[in-house]
């Protein structure tokens, strides 16, 4: 459940003051991920954690493996050598139906919104209710609320299509966090988006951030990382170069 | 259940095409078998019938040991009832029949010869009992109906065998029918399949409408098939009965009930394991 209303326009740093609480959220011990198709080494022992309630920036090029690092935490892919931990859990334990339990505990936000054509925005948040089983009296108050955290209340009942390309994207957010999951993973939820529709989405991201929910954005877009700054992780060709952890693009 | 139900007619009217083709295979499987459970249905009575009115009989030769020979007869397993009539009573039998036999046996002597009259447990058996009881020693000529019995459970025999299979190939021909359109709904809802992954939606839930839509198909289908089959089956049997009377045809519900409801439970159950199979496997390619 979503408890609190946030201003929707918060200062550029305001994620700071709340990064890293010592829990670890995120857990990489010597990971490694080859693909065993083409043999292409998408990461290379890497070994970090994000902390709860960060806020953490994954940077590089394309093919750095940016990607590669969400399909692990999401498993969709499994790590060909290491461990991968979530909130504490191997995700060795998550099999089967189970892997269907640890997406409850993620939220998720792509390039490609996925919303659904014949939905409304209130229909495509309420739809994580529904794949999920929660009750349908509680869908009104958890829609109504995570549409206003991305301040599209407003426009509840407007289609996909008759929605802007960031509008699509803070509904998709709103999708990805009206479970209440404790981490939000967005890969590259900038990507199609103008300057100004990119700046809307990052302060969405910081506001869910400062609901407690730990976010992890892998990004292209320099711009973004230099202004909104927080915690930045570096890929280059799957090794991690660099963890500054006050921000900066430094490729 | 109702989010379910209402995916399972969006896809079956989004590929309406592919539900069709199952539906109208599903139904023509069903009706074949039907027509071939009933028909099995009125064979059995038919070869009952033959079964209650065929007699194997033996002819002795004279100074045969006629209840040594019933003996022997009555071990084979075949033989459900075995009893030695005597000339004499062949011959009062045959004078009930025709009185003038009477008359023949002042000319020449009663030529009926003592004979072991034998009932076999199966219609089918007449011919084995016959062979076997002609080769033993006393018996002069044996005689079991063959000039019908022969023909007619060959071509039962037959008819009944083509029909199974027929049904058999309609069987697989239904469930690749099945498969196909699950697959192609499947294909069609993939973006929607690939939200509800990343959602944390179970695989159950996934599948939930794709089965819905095979259990409806089968549903369909079996309804179709009783509603065409029924009033067929008893408009022929009315048919039957009024040209060919010698024929037991079946007509009592409480006999034709279990086998049209069967169909029907069959449809539903080709369209439940089908579907369950198919989204199962296209889930996973889709994985």
């Amino acid at each position: 459940m979503l408890h609190h209303e946030h201003d929707f326009i918060l200062p550029n740093n305001a994620a700071l003051s709340i990064r890293c609480r010592g829990k670890r959220m995120i857990d990489f011990k010597h990971v490694t991920l080859e693909y065993p198709v083409t043999r292409t080494l998408a990461l290379d022992d890497i070994s970090m954690h994000v902390g709860k309630g960060e806020f953490v920036y994954l940077v590089g090029h394309s093919g750095a493996g940016k990607s590669s690092f969400m399909n692990l935490v999401l498993k969709r892919a499994l790590p060909s050598k290491g461990e991968v931990r979530v909130a504490g859990e191997a995700l060795a334990h998550y099999r089967g139906g189970r892997t269907a339990l640890l997406r409850r505990r993620m939220g998720t936000v792509f390039q490609e919104n996925l919303l659904l054509p014949h939905l409304n925005a209130y229909d495509n948040v309420a739809f994580a209710l529904r794949v999920t089983g929660v009750a349908q009296r509680e869908w009104p108050a958890r829609v109504t609320t995570a549409l206003r955290t991305v301040g599209l209340e407003h426009k509840k009942y407007a289609l996909p299509l008759q929605l802007s390309q960031g509008e699509q994207q803070r509904v998709a957010i709103a999708r990805a966090i009206v479970s209440d999951p404790p981490l939000l993973l967005a890969d590259e939820p900038t990507g199609n988006l103008d300057p100004d529709n990119s700046r809307e989405v990052l302060k969405v991201l910081q506001n869910v951030n400062l609901r407690g929910t730990t976010v992890v954005v892998a990004t292209h877009a320099r711009d973004l990382v230099e202004t909104f700054r927080h915690r930045t992780l570096t890929l280059r060709k799957g090794k991690l170069v660099r963890d500054d952890p006050y921000g900066g693009y430094a490729l | 259940m109702t989010y379910h139900f209402r995916q399972a007619l969006v896809a079956m009217r989004g590929n309406f095409t592919a539900t069709l083709a199952t539906l109208m295979t599903m139904t023509l499987t069903l009706l074949m078998l039907g027509f071939v459970l009933l028909l099995t249905l009125n064979v059995n009575r038919t070869l009952e019938q033959l079964e209650s009115q065929v007699e194997v009989a033996a002819f002795l030769n004279v100074g045969t040991d006629g209840a040594a020979l019933l003996k022997q007869v009555q071990g084979f397993p075949q033989v459900r009832e075995a009893r030695l009539v005597s000339s004499e009573e062949v011959l009062e039998e045959m004078t009930r029949d025709s009185p003038y036999a009477r008359d023949a046996v002042t000319l020449v002597g009663n030529p009926f010869p003592t004979t072991v009259r034998m009932r076999v447990g199966r219609v089918e058996d007449s011919r084995v009992v016959a062979a076997a009881v002609a080769r033993l020693p006393g018996v002069g000529d044996v005689e079991y109906g063959a000039g019908y019995v022969d023909p007619t459970v060959r071509a039962l025999t037959a008819i009944r065998a083509a029909g199974y299979g027929l049904v058999g190939l309609l069987l697989m021909g239904t469930l690749f029918n099945i498969l196909n359109a699950v697959r192609v709904a499947m294909y069609a809802r993939r973006n929607e399949i690939s939200v509800m992954r990343l959602l944390g939606a179970t695989r159950g839930f996934i599948r939930m409408p794709h089965v819905i839509e095979g259990v409806l198909l089968g549903v369909l289908a079996g309804a179709v098939a009783l509603a065409v089959l029924t009033p067929a089956y008893f408009g022929l049997a009315r048919r039957v009965q009024l040209l060919a009377p010698v024929f037991p045809v079946v007509t009592d519900p409480a006999v034709l009930a279990p086998i049209l409801g069967g169909v029907a439970l069959l449809g539903i159950t080709i369209g439940l394991l089908g579907s369950l199979f198919a989204s199962r496997r296209y889930l996973q390619e889709l994985e």
